[in-house]
């Protein structure tokens, strides 16, 4: 006689098999949403261009700030300024502080910039596009859509992501500006370094082929972090209550996965050739 | 959807501002007068730590991982890549660690704070609360603000460990450093002064993070966006509020002249 499965045991394994299930369900959404993207493009243009203006400019509480665009350029005059004041401090200790540019050159477009523009865009779009398609989802916004055969992937998700993929050049050319900017007021004016030595390093180490990888960094990031956002937004239940679960939830997410595309990316892009030549 | 312009008026701006600063004030009163909450202090913690520690070190791994490769890629131009350690140290102790572990104390415990105490808001629990005669601030506001720092302080400690160890695997196993090297060179320029200041920095992250969070989930409105929308504005403060701080400590901490070096 078989001997029956131990309570604790199935229902882990049943935990297990749920975890599975789930992410072939997603998987199968991303699949539909990417697939539905010519779709998109030919038949709903005028709510492409929408969500293009509520991804720069926010939609909601969010526009009264100035919305994203506001956002990520604060947040990376800030980090623009901590990265001078890091390298300042640390290159001073060996004499060298005139270096400065070249530190800002190398590690504001290859680490901070990305992470920051990123995390940035998970918080104010990310977030805001889970709390609005959920709103839309328990409040049968999207039953609706689909008995008024709009179909709603195509209509909802993928224009998220071709406005997402349109919006982040912007987005990113901004970002990179306010971080320069910052860095440059700070070393020149809070620290006191000439304003022509800075230049002259900041110039010449700043390379353009990472310029570039950078922003392809940010752009297959932002298409990550506004797939994820769909996903759980378009999946929301339980009341209000639960569209602010599903916030939490998906901004948690994001994160992680922001930062894996990230490491892989960099490992890819750098990875065996640098491009950063200081003695030859 | 139609878009419409703003509506900018000066108490609408300036309300949110003045209720936060109340709130904060009253919580800042409540710690120091009344008796804390321990259980519910206790429960929250167990409860921010459990939703934050996994995200927490499932972030650190390539964020560690990739700052690390590039600081090696650089001092490797310059010949130095026997100073490794001193990168990594100095990199994980002062911005990637601090910084890792109060993204996920405000993505992953102060949104989860946030929803809680908003569902509980729109259910009319707290109104039901004030007339049981018990102040939601003491009860509820002040263990959470305490839980999130100090799940923040102790999540620091935690992530830089497993930078550390990241960054050890990536210099000698990867990219060809010394390990013993590594090992030794760790503490050329991170001392006592920058794990304090690490400390600091997280902790008082962690606390603003919750005090964001509990007032975004306190002054929830109605309708079915409300606590979606509460819990974006928390996400996006507590962002903008850990940046700032970042760099106005860092900054002083320089001027002061505090560090090791």
């Amino acid at each position: 006689m078989i001997e029956p499965t131990p309570p604790h045991t199935r229902r882990y394994a049943d935990a297990q098999l749920e975890n599975i299930d789930r992410l072939g369900d997603q998987l199968l959404f991303y699949g539909k949403a990417y697939g539905s993207i010519p779709r998109a493009l030919v038949r709903y243009k005028r709510e492409v261009v929408t969500q293009i203006a509520a991804i720069t400019f926010g939609s909601g509480a969010l526009a009264a700030v100035g919305g994203s665009a506001a956002v990520v350029g604060f947040i990376n005059v800030m980090t623009g300024t901590e990265v001078t004041t890091q390298g300042y401090a640390s290159l001073t200790n060996v004499g060298i502080e005139v270096l400065t540019g070249l530190f800002v050159a190398f590690i504001s477009v290859r680490i901070v910039v990305p992470v920051v523009a990123a995390v940035a865009l998970v918080a104010t779009v990310g977030a805001g596009i889970t709390a609005e398609l959920g709103a839309r989802r328990i409040s049968d916004e999207i039953d609706a859509l689909e008995v008024m055969a709009i179909p709603p992937i195509p209509y909802l998700v993928a224009t998220r992501i071709v406005a997402g993929l349109a919006a982040i050049t912007p987005l990113y050319a901004l970002a990179l500006l306010m971080s320069w900017l910052a860095s440059w007021l700070a070393a020149t004016s809070l620290y006191g370094l000439s304003a022509g030595a800075y230049a002259h390093y900041f110039t010449t180490f700043l390379i353009p082929s990472d310029v570039l990888v950078s922003y392809v960094e940010v752009v297959v990031m932002s298409v990550v972090i506004v797939s994820i956002h769909c996903y759980y937004g378009f999946h929301a239940s339980g009341g209000p209550a639960g569209v602010g679960v599903a916030v939490g939830r998906s901004v948690r997410l994001s994160l992680i996965l922001v930062l894996i595309t990230l490491f892989a990316l960099t490992l890819v892009l750098y990875g065996n050739s640098s491009t950063l030549h200081i003695t030859r | 959807m139609v878009l419409t312009m703003p509506r900018i008026s000066v108490s609408a701006a300036a309300e949110p501002i003045g209720g936060f600063l109340a709130m904060t004030l009253d919580s800042a009163v409540c710690l120091f007068t009344r008796r804390l909450h321990v259980r519910e202090f206790l429960e929250q913690t167990k409860f921010v730590a459990g939703v934050s520690t996994m995200p927490s070190i499932l972030v650190m791994i390539p964020f560690a991982g990739f700052v690390v490769f590039i600081l090696n890629q650089l001092l490797g131009q310059i010949g130095a890549v026997d100073l490794a350690g001193t990168g990594a140290a100095f990199a994980v102790t002062r911005e990637v660690g601090p910084i890792a572990s109060v993204l996920v104390v405000s993505g992953a415990g102060a949104t989860a704070i946030c929803a809680d105490l908003g569902a509980r808001t729109i259910r009319e629990e707290l109104d039901a609360m004030r007339v049981l005669g018990i102040d939601p601030i003491h009860r509820l506001v002040v263990p959470r603000i305490l839980a999130s720092g100090l799940v923040a302080l102790v999540l620091d400690a935690v992530v830089s460990v497993v930078g550390l160890a990241t960054g050890y695997m990536f210099s000698v196993v990867v990219q060809g450093g010394s390990a013993g090297q590594y090992m030794a060179s760790m503490t050329l320029l991170t001392g006592l002064p920058e794990l304090a200041l690490s400390g600091i920095k997280s902790l008082v992250y962690g606390l603003a993070a919750g005090m964001v969070a509990c007032y975004k989930g306190l002054s929830v409105g109605g309708g079915p966006k409300a606590v979606g929308e509460a819990v974006n504005q928390t996400v996006i403060l507590s962002l903008v509020v850990l940046f700032v701080f970042n760099t106005v400590a860092s900054a002083a901490f320089t001027q002061l002249g505090i560090g090791t070096s």
